[in-house]
């Protein structure tokens, strides 16, 4: 039972941490219409600039947290840069910057440790320094912990949503949705683009510096997989309530996330040593398209029949 | 109000495939001017909107707008000063966007789109007006997303959106060439009202023969990159469409269609 309520805990915990990858990935993919697997690179990034504004610097958390999405930030414009200013297709343009942070990471790795050795759990505690869930050796309560990242999510997720009511919010939905309508209101979509995968890189960031902070641990190893666990969020919180108006895509995306995660850390359960927890974790990805796909068909066939019966007044 | 001066236009330059469409093309259009283009399919319509409007650069000549030469701007940098309505509907809009949101974006034609608020209380009021003029029913569907719309109302509010803000040209591109006849004739009624409204010099490319004698005070007919009827003024108003058509076929006899 035990086992059970804590598994749970862990997983609200680290889904709320992903939530913001999955914002992040919201506003790539679905706002830009841009599949972006910067992700994989921009979340470890973030991760190890934050540590090292923590433990190298000594300074307050929330600058790793901004240090966090500066960093990713950069990241996803030269993602952009790629597609927009030298014609690189939107999926290779982002692998491109995603290998390319590969080496980026390491070498900071090895400027956060100061040894030959890049493959390295950094620990929080053992190196005896605070982040924003812990105080050298001491670790804070979960509930105190959870209240910590519903703020930093909520925050962010509000000031998105006035950023997408803003006019330059606007511009970035309708460069995803009809570039000519931007271009025919005398704007350059590459802009638009540029600076949304850099909103959302940075949230990658972001959430790359909160996940080693609540971890109490920087690994390098920590951005594989984070492309296809935003995907999943941004997808099961948008067709979860593609119906009910009231909810805003964000508020969506954000319960995506937490819900993808908890499956994950229900599955570690029975897969204690998670040797199959990245085919679970495509075979979820699957499911959910398909699932996704199937509920889209009947969508237009139902709405096919309305049209067929009274058809619509011009 | 725009100069078409000496253009060449190939496309495919230096392959096998090289078509040239104009040579040596010249047109002009006057301030004021509602001008009526048809002609054949190849007739070189399309590319003459699509040079004007900057989506293909002229092999050779130049393009002047008002005095100033605009043969090497760039398409969204034209478009400051000129609007485009598309055959197609869903490419004037923002389908996942509301009618006022499209509205509003039109209206910051411009300006900078910056941090302010995309949509207020007092200026959906005033986009609700603007919607109620045009008679299909809008005013009601201020905050449904454009995709929801029909062929016809996505057109109309295209025209909307793009004369909200003072242009120098309106292109009309085949714009009713996708809806059902009904829908057409309201779209073109529309049309009128809105360039007489605010006195557009305004380029309408059109299949439609009758539209072409109908509206407009100017009427041009294209054939193989040349212009092989130009009538204005009077002339235009004595032009029945038995007479364009007849012209019409014989060209098009030619062409083998």
């Amino acid at each position: 039972m035990d086992l059970i309520l804590n598994t749970g805990i862990d997983g609200i915990k680290l889904g709320l941490c992903y939530a913001i990858v999955a914002m992040g990935m919201y506003i790539a993919y679905s706002v830009l219409d841009f599949p972006d697997l910067t992700a994989d690179g921009s979340f470890p990034l973030g991760g190890v600039v934050g540590t090292i504004i923590l433990y190298r610097f000594s300074l307050n958390p929330i600058f790793a947290l901004l240090g966090g999405f500066v960093c990713g930030a950069v990241a996803g414009m030269v993602t952009g840069i790629l597609h927009v200013k030298f014609n690189i297709s939107k999926l290779l343009s982002s692998i491109i910057t995603m290998t390319a942070l590969l080496s980026v990471t390491l070498a900071l790795t090895k400027l956060l440790t100061k040894t030959e050795f890049t493959t390295v759990n950094f620990s929080y505690t053992a190196n005896g320094f605070s982040g924003l869930f812990n105080n050298g050796n001491e670790v804070l309560s979960n509930t105190k912990i959870i209240i910590i990242l519903l703020v930093c999510v909520v925050a962010i997720k509000i000031l998105l949503d006035l950023f997408f009511s803003t006019k330059l919010g606007f511009m970035l939905t309708a460069t995803g949705n009809n570039e000519s309508v931007v271009n025919s209101l005398g704007k350059d979509c590459g802009f638009y683009k540029i600076l949304g995968l850099g909103i959302a890189n940075g949230l990658m960031g972001l959430s790359g510096a909160l996940y080693a902070q609540l971890t109490r641990n920087y690994d390098n190893t920590c951005g594989s997989g984070k492309v296809v666990l935003a995907l999943a969020s941004v997808i099961i919180g948008l067709s979860l309530f593609s119906k009910i108006r009231f909810v805003k895509p964000t508020t969506a995306v954000i319960i995506g996330g937490i819900i993808y995660s908890l499956a994950l850390n229900y599955f570690t359960i029975i897969d204690s040593d998670g040797t199959y927890l990245k085919i679970m974790n495509a075979a979820c990805f699957a499911i959910i398209l398909i699932v996704n796909n199937g509920l889209k068909k009947n969508r237009v066939k139902k709405a096919a029949k309305t049209v067929k019966k009274g058809g619509e007044p011009l | 109000m725009i100069e078409l001066k000496n253009i060449t236009k190939k496309f495919n330059e230096s392959t096998v495939n090289e078509t040239t469409i104009f040579n040596d093309f010249n047109f002009t259009v006057k301030k004021g001017e509602f001008v009526s283009v048809v002609g054949s399919n190849g007739s070189g319509k399309t590319t003459l909107l699509n040079l004007i409007a900057g989506t293909y650069l002229p092999t050779s000549g130049s393009i002047i707008l008002d005095g100033t030469d605009i043969t090497k701007q760039k398409e969204f940098v034209r478009a400051r000063r000129m609007s485009r309505v598309f055959q197609d509907p869903f490419k004037g809009v923002a389908s996942n966007m509301t009618i006022a949101e499209n509205l509003s974006l039109a209206e910051n034609k411009g300006r900078l789109y910056g941090l302010s608020k995309g949509v207020s209380k007092s200026k959906t009021e005033y986009y609700k007006e603007l919607v109620s003029s045009i008679g299909l029913g809008l005013e009601d569907k201020m905050n449904i997303p454009m995709g929801t719309l029909s062929g016809g109302q996505r057109q109309a509010v295209s025209l909307i959106m793009a004369t909200m803000t003072p242009i120098d040209i309106l292109i009309l591109d085949e714009h009713t060439a996708a809806l059902d006849p009904h829908t057409a004739d309201t779209i073109m009624e529309i049309t009128d009202k809105i360039v007489k409204e605010k006195n557009l010099t305004t380029i309408m490319v059109t299949h439609n023969l009758r539209y072409a004698t109908e509206y407009g005070n100017r009427l041009v007919m294209m054939d193989k990159g040349n212009i092989i009827m130009d009538k204005s003024g009077e002339e235009k108003q004595k032009t029945k469409t038995d007479d364009i058509l007849s012209v019409f076929v014989e060209i098009s006899v030619e062409c083998g269609n």
